[in-house]
Order: C-alpha cells, then sequence, then structure tokens
C-alpha cells in the first residue's frame, strides 16, 4: 500500500500512533503541505460519508481527532506564506439549556471541515458568548436551543449585542430542534441551519459573502 | 427500589471516578459501546424490522447490562462517574414492580409491564409532544382528553405566557407550567374524566418549574407521573436529579425521558439499540424512576419510523420485555405532519412495532416534533386502534414484520422530503373539537385500507 493510502487509513482508524510515525517518514519526501492536503481529502471524504450515514459520529470523531494531532506536528514546520489562518467559529448552547449533543455535533463537522471551534459550552451566559469571540477574533457565532422555552435565549443575546453597539461585528447562526428559519428572522439572526451539514455550508457561504465585500 | 438508595447516588456523585467529559465520551462511552456491539455480535438486518431472533434479543440485553455496569453515568455537575455493582441492579430489577394503578376512581388503569407477542392490552398514553398557541391550549386538551381509548395524556404543551414567549428559567416558565397543569385538571373535569391520569407538565424545562407546579390542589397532584429526564448521553446532573429527587420525595410514579440518538456517539443501528436498552437499567438505578419513556430517534430527521429506527425501537422493547419486567413506554416521533396519509401510515407502524414488541405506546409526534399547532388526536386515535387490533388478534413478531415492511414501503421514500401537514386548528371543528369531514373521511380512508394490509380492527 502506498504511504499517501496508508496515511488515509490510519486518519480514519484514528490511529495516532501509526499516523504520527508515518508522517514522519513521509516528511523525508514530501512537503508538510501536501501532506496537510492528504489529510483534509480524507476529512472531507468522511464528512461526506457522515452526511449520508455511510459512517456515524464516533468514525468522524476518531478521524479528527488523530489530523488534529498530525496538525499539531505539521503546523510548526509550514513557511509562513503557506499558513492559512483557520476561521473562528464560538459555538455555544444557550442560557437555560443543557443540551449540546447538536452543538457538538456541529463542532465536530466543522472541525473536519477546517474551522477552529471555540466552545462555549451549555447553559452558557451570553456575555461570556460574547467575550469569547471578541478575544478570540471570531466573528461569527452559532447559538444552539433544544427546548422551545430556552429559544428566547437567542433572541437575548442578539438584543444585548444590538445595545452594546455591535451587532455588525458579528454573524448569529441559531439552531436546534425547535428553531425554525421563521423564528430566525423573527429575532434577527443571520442565518439558520436545520442540521450540521447545512450549518457547514451556511457557514461557507457567510465566508464567501464576507470575502467578497472585503473586496469591495 | 429503596427511598434511601436516593442519597446513596447524590454520595455517588461526590465521590465517583474523576474524568473530564469529552474523555467520558471519547475514551469511555463510545469504545464501551462498540465492544460489547461486537463482543455480543449485533447486527442490524434491514428485512428482519421486527425481528423474531430470540438469540439476538438477549445478546442485546446482555450488551446493555455490561454496558451500564461499565460504563457508569456522567455527572456533569461534579465530572464524576456514578457506578454501580451487578448486585446492586439484579436487587432492583428483582424488586421493582411490574405494574402500577395509575389514574383515579373510574380513571384508575393498569400500567404494567408486558412481552414481546403480549396479549394483554398496551397502556395507551396519547399525546401530540408538542406546542399550541396560548389561547387554544385549553381545548386542545379538552379535544385530547375526549378521546375513548386514552388511559393517560401527556398533553399538548405551552410557548407562550400572557401572551410572551415562555423563557426558562424564569417566573415566566413557572406561570406557563401552572397554567399548563390548571388548563389539564379542568379539561378532565369538563369531558368527565377527573380521575384521568396525567405525565406532566411538558411546558417546564427547569428544575424550578418542575417542583413549583406539584400541588394536590391545582397542580400536578403526587397520583400523576413525572418524567425525568436523561442528558444525552449517558449522564445526568445536579438539576435532572433535583426532579428525581423531589418525584420519589412526592410519591409521583415517575418515568426516565430517554432518547438514544442513531448516527450520534452510539453510532449506527446496533449501539443506538443497546444504548436504549441501557437507559431502562439507569432510569430504574440512577432517577429510581417506575418506568421508562422510550424515545430513540435519527439524527438528521428527528424521527423514529424510518426502517432502521423502527428496528431499534422492536429491538430494545423485545431485549427489555423479554428479560425484565420493568414498565416501559414507546414513543413515537413521525416524520409527515397531521392532515397527510403519510403520517398514518408512519402511526401504524410505530404502534405494530412497540406493541407486538411488549411495550406500551405513547403515541404520536406529528412532523418530527418541531411544528408549533401540528399535532391532532385523530392520529393518537389511531395509533391507539392499530396497537389495540394488533393485540387483540394475537399477532406474531413474524407477521407484524411483514406487515410493518408493507407499510414502510408506502411512506420510507419520502421521509427526507415530509410534508408538515396542516395545524390542529385547521383539521379540528375548533367548537365542536371533532375532526373536519375530510380529516375524518381521510382517516377511515386510511383504516380501510390497513384493514386490507391484514389489520383486524376491533371496531
Amino acid at each position: 500500500m502506498e504511504k499517501r493510502e496508508s496515511l488515509m487509513q490510519f486518519i480514519k482508524d484514528g490511529d495516532d500512533s501509526n499516523a504520527l510515525n508515518l508522517v514522519k517518514e513521509m516528511l523525508k519526501e514530501r512537503s508538510p503541505k501536501e501532506i496537510i492536503s492528504d489529510g483534509t481529502t480524507v476529512m472531507k471524504e468522511l464528512g461526506e460519508k457522515f452526511e449520508k450515514f455511510e459512517i456515524f459520529l464516533p468514525d468522524l470523531m476518531v478521524a479528527a481527532d488523530t489530523f488534529m494531532e498530525i496538525m499539531k506536528l505539521l503546523d510548526p514546520l509550514l513557511q509562513k506564506n503557506e499558513k492559512k489562518e483557520k476561521v473562528k467559529i464560538v459555538l455555544a448552547t444557550v442560557k437555560g439549556d443543557v443540551h449540546e449533543i447538536g452543538k457538538n455535533v456541529l463542532g465536530i463537522v466543522l472541525k473536519s471541515n477546517g474551522y477552529e471551534i471555540i466552545d462555549e459550552g451549555r447553559d452558557a451566559d451570553p456575555l461570556d458568548i460574547i467575550k469569547a469571540a471578541e478575544t478570540n477574533n471570531a466573528f461569527i457565532i452559532g447559538l444552539s436551543a433544544l427546548m422551545t422555552t430556552t429559544m428566547p435565549s437567542q433572541r437575548e443575546l442578539i438584543n444585548i449585542l444590538q445595545d452594546q453597539g455591535k451587532r455588525s461585528k458579528f454573524k448569529i447562526l441559531v439552531g436546534g430542534a425547535p428553531v425554525s428559519a421563521e423564528w430566525a428572522s423573527k429575532i434577527g439572526a443571520d442565518g439558520y441551519a436545520e442540521d450540521a451539514f447545512k450549518a457547514v455550508k451556511l457557514v461557507k457561504e457567510i465566508e464567501e459573502k464576507i470575502k467578497r465585500e472585503s473586496r469591495g | 427500589m429503596s427511598v434511601l438508595r436516593i442519597w446513596e447516588i447524590v454520595k455517588r456523585a461526590e465521590t465517583g471516578e474523576f474524568i473530564e467529559e469529552n474523555k467520558y465520551i471519547s475514551k469511555r462511552f463510545i469504545p464501551n459501546l462498540q465492544k460489547v456491539v461486537k463482543k455480543y455480535g449485533i447486527k442490524y438486518n434491514p428485512q428482519d424490522v421486527i425481528t423474531s431472533d430470540d438469540d439476538l434479543i438477549d445478546r442485546v440485553w446482555q450488551a446493555a447490562y455490561e454496558f451500564f455496569l461499565e460504563t457508569g453515568v456522567y455527572h456533569q455537575d461534579s465530572h464524576r462517574i456514578i457506578k454501580f455493582s451487578k448486585q446492586e441492579v439484579e436487587e432492583a430489577l428483582f424488586n421493582t414492580p411490574s405494574e402500577y394503578m395509575v389514574g383515579e376512581g373510574s380513571d384508575l388503569r393498569r400500567f404494567g409491564s408486558r412481552k414481546p407477542e403480549d396479549e394483554r392490552r398496551p397502556f395507551m398514553l396519547l399525546s401530540p409532544d408538542i406546542t399550541y398557541d396560548e389561547h387554544d391550549h385549553f381545548i386542545a386538551c379538552v379535544a385530547f382528553l375526549k378521546e375513548p381509548t386514552l388511559d393517560g395524556l401527556c398533553a399538548p404543551i405551552l410557548e407562550e405566557f400572557m401572551g410572551r414567549k415562555i423563557k426558562s428559567p424564569t417566573p415566566s416558565e413557572l406561570g406557563g407550567c401552572v397554567m399548563h397543569a390548571m388548563s389539564l385538571r379542568e379539561a378532565a373535569r369538563l369531558v368527565g374524566r377527573p380521575g384521568v391520569w396525567f405525565v406532566a407538565v411538558g411546558t417546564a424545562e427547569s428544575d424550578m418549574a418542575q417542583i413549583g407546579v406539584s400541588n394536590d390542589e391545582w397542580g400536578v397532584r403526587h397520583t400523576d407521573g413525572r418524567l425525568s429526564p436523561i442528558i444525552t448521553e449517558f449522564m445526568t446532573s445536579n438539576s435532572m436529579l433535583n426532579k428525581a429527587v423531589h418525584y420519589q420525595i412526592n410519591g409521583n410514579i415517575s418515568g426516565l425521558l430517554a432518547g438514544a440518538i442513531y448516527g450520534g456517539y452510539a453510532g449506527g443501528p446496533e449501539g443506538t439499540a443497546v444504548l436504549q436498552t441501557s437507559y431502562n437499567i439507569l432510569g430504574l438505578m440512577m432517577h429510581f424512576c417506575q418506568f421508562t419513556q422510550n424515545f430513540p430517534f435519527h439524527m438528521l430527521y428527528g424521527s423514529n419510523t424510518g426502517r432502521e429506527m423502527l428496528w431499534i425501537v422492536s429491538t430494545f422493547s423485545q431485549a427489555v420485555a423479554k428479560n425484565t419486567h420493568l414498565v416501559m413506554t414507546s414513543n413515537g416521533f413521525a416524520n409527515a405532519g397531521p392532515g397527510t396519509d403519510m403520517l398514518f401510515y408512519e402511526t401504524a407502524a410505530h404502534a405494530i412495532a412497540s406493541a407486538v414488541s411488549g411495550n406500551n405506546i405513547w403515541d404520536i409526534a406529528p412532523a418530527r416534533n418541531k411544528v408549533h399547532n401540528h399535532g391532532t388526536p385523530l392520529e393518537c386515535r389511531f395509533a391507539a386502534e392499530v396497537a389495540h387490533a394488533v393485540t387483540k388478534m394475537k399477532m406474531k413478531r413474524e407477521d407484524a414484520n411483514k406487515m410493518v415492511n408493507k407499510l414502510l414501503l408506502k411512506y420510507e421514500k419520502d421521509i427526507p422530503t415530509a410534508s408538515i401537514g396542516k395545524p390542529f386548528q385547521e383539521l379540528y371543528d375548533m367548537k365542536e373539537l371533532i375532526p373536519i369531514p375530510e380529516y375524518l373521511g381521510q382517516y377511515n380512508k386510511i383504516k380501510e385500507e390497513v384493514t386490507k394490509m391484514g389489520i383486524d380492527f376491533i371496531y
């Protein structure tokens, strides 16, 4: 089996030890950038399989963990001009809500698509969420609510941002079982996604839009 | 289970093994579940939706039991694992009652354990599991309580109180819960079923609201049922234990509210079936529950009427029913909404899979349990009539499998694009609280169609 294929298999299996040993060996022949590209291809492929339920969350989790370990090894070896700053996204389950599996699934899927996640956990205070976004220079905030009685906390964060005069600095995306596009529009959110996969597409659209706007 | 055990659990929450939450999931929960699925050779067969393979059923039970003992339950506040010994589980499984009498007076009903292919009628808890407009909440309660097949009700839920959206955990939540409980009592008296068993109140999310609404005069009575949720997957917290301890001290019959997520940490159908089975042990041991309210669901669709989901429903139901005398319910989550043919097909499939597999019925949440006002008593009536029919027919699992496969052919391809249907207010005469003629006609048409498929309805 070719080294590239072996690496892909180790990532899929979540085999950190063999993956890292192989990467060290591969570095003699290939650049860090090329190896990262191989890993990204695997993660993309696994993400697509997960979307079709050909694999499940644990499979994606182990692969993402191994890929992260590879990144830790390769990132310092990249040339300055090869380093691409990751887009940071703050995720949180809103105040009053302890259900965070949906938010966690989204975090894993976003990570496997190359985003950096700042996870503010569950029952998160809106001020803490905003502070985390500011501190980490993240312009996208994803808010999850599982209960109809906790959906108002999504609106509360948007209202606070408005009152602070910071609303335009952030894109607020909302999700969760009872949440709908109608609710998102009603509370003035920037987007709603029905599931983690649609959320990734939404984030990419927002990213593109911001890039276009910045180009003028 | 001994009341004294409550305080033992609280102690274990403070003294159990420390572990970070993400490590509990990735290094303990997931590998342990994958290990038992492999060890016991559990395999999903898409054609065998309602399996008659007793050996498989026993292996699912053994896997669930071993998984529970080895994994323990995570306490999110203390970051510690609460574990139980085999002896403690055996003691609890032996001593827990196999049945309860619920409700009062002429509304008294048996709520008990069943076996696969059991000829005893399943307990019929009707529930739309969805929120309704504040001004229609009371009449929605009346409409459900009018249903003759109803043994118990988990009522329509409130989303607004005094014109404002209810927010948890604030006084608006408590106010909404009080209103919810008062509506139920008034509605029950109005339809002549003052002693009917309620499982209430679904409007409450926080421990504060659940505890605050307990009142024998105007609120949730100590004889009513309560729900004690688990946090997915396999986690509890002080807030959850507060509810559980309150229900136990109050004397309520409480159920663990547990839905294993297919595609999530449990992985595929096999892991999800094992996990859902395990939740029935967890409820008894951890939250002192008298029953478990089971609702495994699909991570993407939020439903449990697809092929793999019905296999999970039937398999966990059989595993618990065959190996224990634990009391449980099976909660249906359909993809389509009210007023669609698809919802009736999904309802029938879920009711058959549950009843023939030894479960009681808790049906049915339409439109993926997410569309306001989209639930009516008629689909719940249909679930009850199908479940009673297959029980009276003494339907065998093999025949139930053929029947469910026929029903799946009617709707499974449409699951991703299922229609949300119409709201309660468009399908019911809002003065007489009966289905409008067109809606009743649709129900009769489907009933006739399902009769031709081989369901011999009682009336």
